[in-house]
């Protein structure tokens, strides 16, 4: 078998050890052990009194994210960024396509769920939520943020597996802007988000009807993105062969198509067995959690807790939510390592500096906001809600911002 | 030859090992099936006509990912209280929500939930007070189902309009603040019960952990005995047996000889004791749905805190 077939290892001598065959065995001894792992621990989680399939599902629904993102490439500001910077909109289509699989997977969803949804109600917690100026604030701020530390939330949770070394600046940058939001709730939540009205299609369209509308607007979108689209490398055609499966998988970058596709099925299973998804709530209740054990937070922040989105109530032990996000983390080192995609980036002062500057906006904009770039935007468009729209037009706006006042340089 | 005569005796074999699995098949002889059904008795009658199964859970989302199939999903917030006034539901959107679920005059509701059928049993109270006659709980309710591995569904259920009329509410089965102070002045007869921890009743605490709290003075009602609700049912959460709970309600003087008057925080666990003494001993019970944070709150009426916590000065 060549080194290929293992797993992409032509460029493995640039891993620091010296032999390319050791260190090609290496990665990838590892990479299929911490799969192992991570298939082990949703084993025994599924066993785990007050744990059960729920929790063994986050578990997995995160491994299946983390190495969709990597492999895809689903990084929401590397693909703003290769719009607005280079004229390049092929992984907008990513986006386009997980919104259009999510939608239809919603739609189906919702009419189990809840039959009749002009009756008044929501669908149980999906990330519908209040449309205010505080909505567009929290988005801007999220984009500036991205542009300034280099990825969205999620974005620095899959490329801290791949051992980008500003990930856990931008990470711990979050964490502190959560405290900043929650000290700012009551005051956003007075003024503005009580009386914010919580926009959903459904109500007033049907579900037949909003899945329409929206079908209908990411088709304008895609035919508005189409010209700038480049053009693709001749495809050979053939038979398919193992060899070439296997370097569809491993090897070359996904089509962004197919990539936004899975996003969108992965975001449905997670919204019909256990919630929408999301990766900002287990930050929000670690955040939560410190400060209220230091006394410095109130126990009870009006309106935050019967609101549906990412920003969790205080706790104390790794939530479901937490599990999805080391899946994440996990899932996507393993397939760097098999993939041979690791690189640990070199980090700068300036580098570390502006990440944290950069993750503690979006981590306000992420707490204001209900969620980030994946359950605001991505699990909110796909649930027909207006704030989801609302979000992504303020995060694009925020990217646009940074990316024009040369933030990421 | 051989081989019909292997097939006699295996059938044979299961024959006797089903009559010994029979009698967990039957219902449980030591609680009146009027009012407490198994979930083999629900299991085997899902297809019956006559039967409405109706989920009343507090956690959201829990009936939509999956529910005994069949059944239908009232919610408490706001189908069983009304949104606005605090009261429970109004007659009229009460028949209006049971004929929504096909239940007629004649149907037997059977009402199941998360956390200990606690507020099933507020809905088993509300059918009870708008005059529905067969109203019944799952024993152990959703945890048992759910640990006997019984199938869920998601696929919402969807029934003719039934023909169910309220009829006027039973003031008898319902107490208001009045009644209860009426007790507590020596001028009408009755025994009052207080549901709650010991810790809140006793007054240590304003509210069980967890919860806000709702009321500005701590304690119980002048009189009230306490017996915490849980202790109705077992480690599994299915009842205990009617003389168990005969023996543990006449330890504190409740025998079913004078009226009970049943409170909580907000009337949801108290659903669950009225449902064990009206339904299961028989005994004449009302509910103080306005419980502790109606009382509690109310300037002028008398309380008793053991404890002597002074609100605003924990």
């Amino acid at each position: 078998m060549t080194e290929t077939a293992l797993g992409g290892g032509a460029i493995a001598a640039s891993t620091s050890l010296n032999n390319p065959k050791v260190a090609a065995a290496v990665r990838i001894g590892l990479a299929w052990l911490i799969f192992s792992a991570l298939l082990a621990l949703a084993f025994s989680l599924h066993e785990t009194p007050g744990r059960g399939a729920a929790a063994s599902l986050s578990l997995l629904i995160g491994v299946a994210l983390g190495v969709i993102f990597q492999r895809g490439r689903f990084c929401f500001f590397c693909i703003m960024r290769d719009f607005i910077e280079h004229r390049n909109s092929s992984g907008m289509f990513a986006i386009l396509s997980a919104l259009a699989v999510g939608g239809i997977g919603y739609a189906i969803v919702f009419g189990a769920f809840m039959p009749n949804p002009s009756g008044g109600g929501l669908p149980p917690d999906a990330h519908i939520g209040p449309v205010s100026w505080v909505l567009v604030a929290g988005g801007v701020a999220f984009g500036v943020g991205m542009a300034l530390s280099g990825a969205c939330i999620s974005g620095h949770l899959y490329r801290l597996g791949e051992g980008y070394a500003r990930a856990p600046f931008a990470l711990f940058g979050s964490l502190l802007g959560f405290g900043v939001g929650f000290f700012t709730w009551h005051t956003l939540y007075t003024e503005a988000i009580a009386t914010a009205p919580i926009a959903w299609l459904p109500k007033t369209l049907g579900y037949g009807g909003s899945l329409a509308v929206h079908l209908a607007a990411l088709s304008a979108l895609a035919c508005l993105l189409l010209r700038y689209l480049p053009e693709l490398p001749p495809q050979a055609g053939g038979k398919i062969t193992w060899q070439k499966l296997y370097r569809t998988v491993f090897v070359t970058r996904w089509n962004p198509l197919v990539t936004g596709a899975l996003v969108g099925l992965v975001g449905v299973f997670a919204y019909f067995r256990v919630a929408p998804l999301g990766v900002t709530s287990q930050l929000g209740s670690l955040t939560r959690t410190a400060l209220s054990s230091a006394g410095l937070l109130a126990d009870h922040l009006p309106g935050l807790d019967a609101l549906a989105g990412c920003a969790a109530r205080a706790g104390h032990a790794i939530t479901n939510n937490g599990l999805l996000i080391g899946g994440l983390v996990a899932g996507s080192l393993a397939i760097a390592l098999f993939t041979n995609r690791f690189r640990l980036s070199r980090l700068t002062l300036r580098g570390a500096l502006t990440a944290l500057l950069g993750g503690a906006l979006m981590g306000w904009g992420a707490m204001v906001s209900l969620g980030c770039t994946v359950g605001t935007l991505l699990s909110g468009i796909s649930a027909f809600a207006i704030s989801g729209w609302v979000f992504g037009g303020a995060v694009f706006a925020g990217v646009w911002l940074g990316i024009k006042l040369r933030l990421p340089e | 030859m051989a081989f019909r005569r292997l097939v006699t005796l295996f059938a044979l074999a299961i024959l006797i090992a089903s009559s010994f699995a029979a009698p967990s098949l039957r219902a449980r002889a030591d609680l009146p099936e009027s009012a407490v059904v198994s979930t083999e008795w629900l299991a085997a009658r899902l297809d019956d006509p006559k039967v409405r199964v109706v989920e009343v859970s507090v956690v959201p989302g829990l009936f939509e990912r999956g529910h005994i199939p069949g059944a239908v999903n009232f919610v408490w917030h706001t189908d069983l209280v009304d949104p606005v006034i605090r009261d429970i539901v109004s007659p009229e959107a009460f028949q209006k929500l049971a004929r929504a679920a096909g239940i007629n005059n004649d149907t037997t509701v059977v009402l199941y939930g998360d956390n200990n059928n606690w507020f099933a049993a507020w809905g088993a109270w509300i059918f009870a007070v708008y005059g529905h006659e067969d109203v019944r709980l799952l024993d152990g309710g959703r945890a048992k189902w759910e640990r006997e591995n019984r199938p869920l569904s998601v696929r919402p259920a969807s029934y003719p309009e039934g023909n169910f009329t309220a009829k006027p509410a039973r003031r008898e089965i319902r107490a208001f603040l009045s009644d209860v102070l009426a007790v507590v002045k020596g001028e009408a007869e009755g025994a009052i019960l207080d549901v709650r921890s010991p810790a809140e009743y006793e007054g240590r605490i304003f509210a069980p952990e967890g919860f806000q709290e709702l009321a500005i003075r701590a304690g119980h009602i002048p009189t009230a005995v306490n017996v915490p609700w849980g202790r109705a049912v077992k480690e599994d959460g299915t009842f205990k047996s009617v003389e168990e709970l005969r023996q543990l309600y006449a330890s504190v003087g409740i025998d079913g000889s004078k009226k009970v008057y049943v409170y909580c925080r907000i009337g949801e666990r108290s659903s669950h004791t009225w449902f064990v003494l009206s339904r299961i001993l028989g005994y004449d019970v009302a509910q103080y749905d306005g419980s502790w944070t109606e009382w509690g709150n109310t300037v002028g009426v008398p309380i008793k805190n053991p404890a002597g916590t002074v609100w605003g000065r924990q």
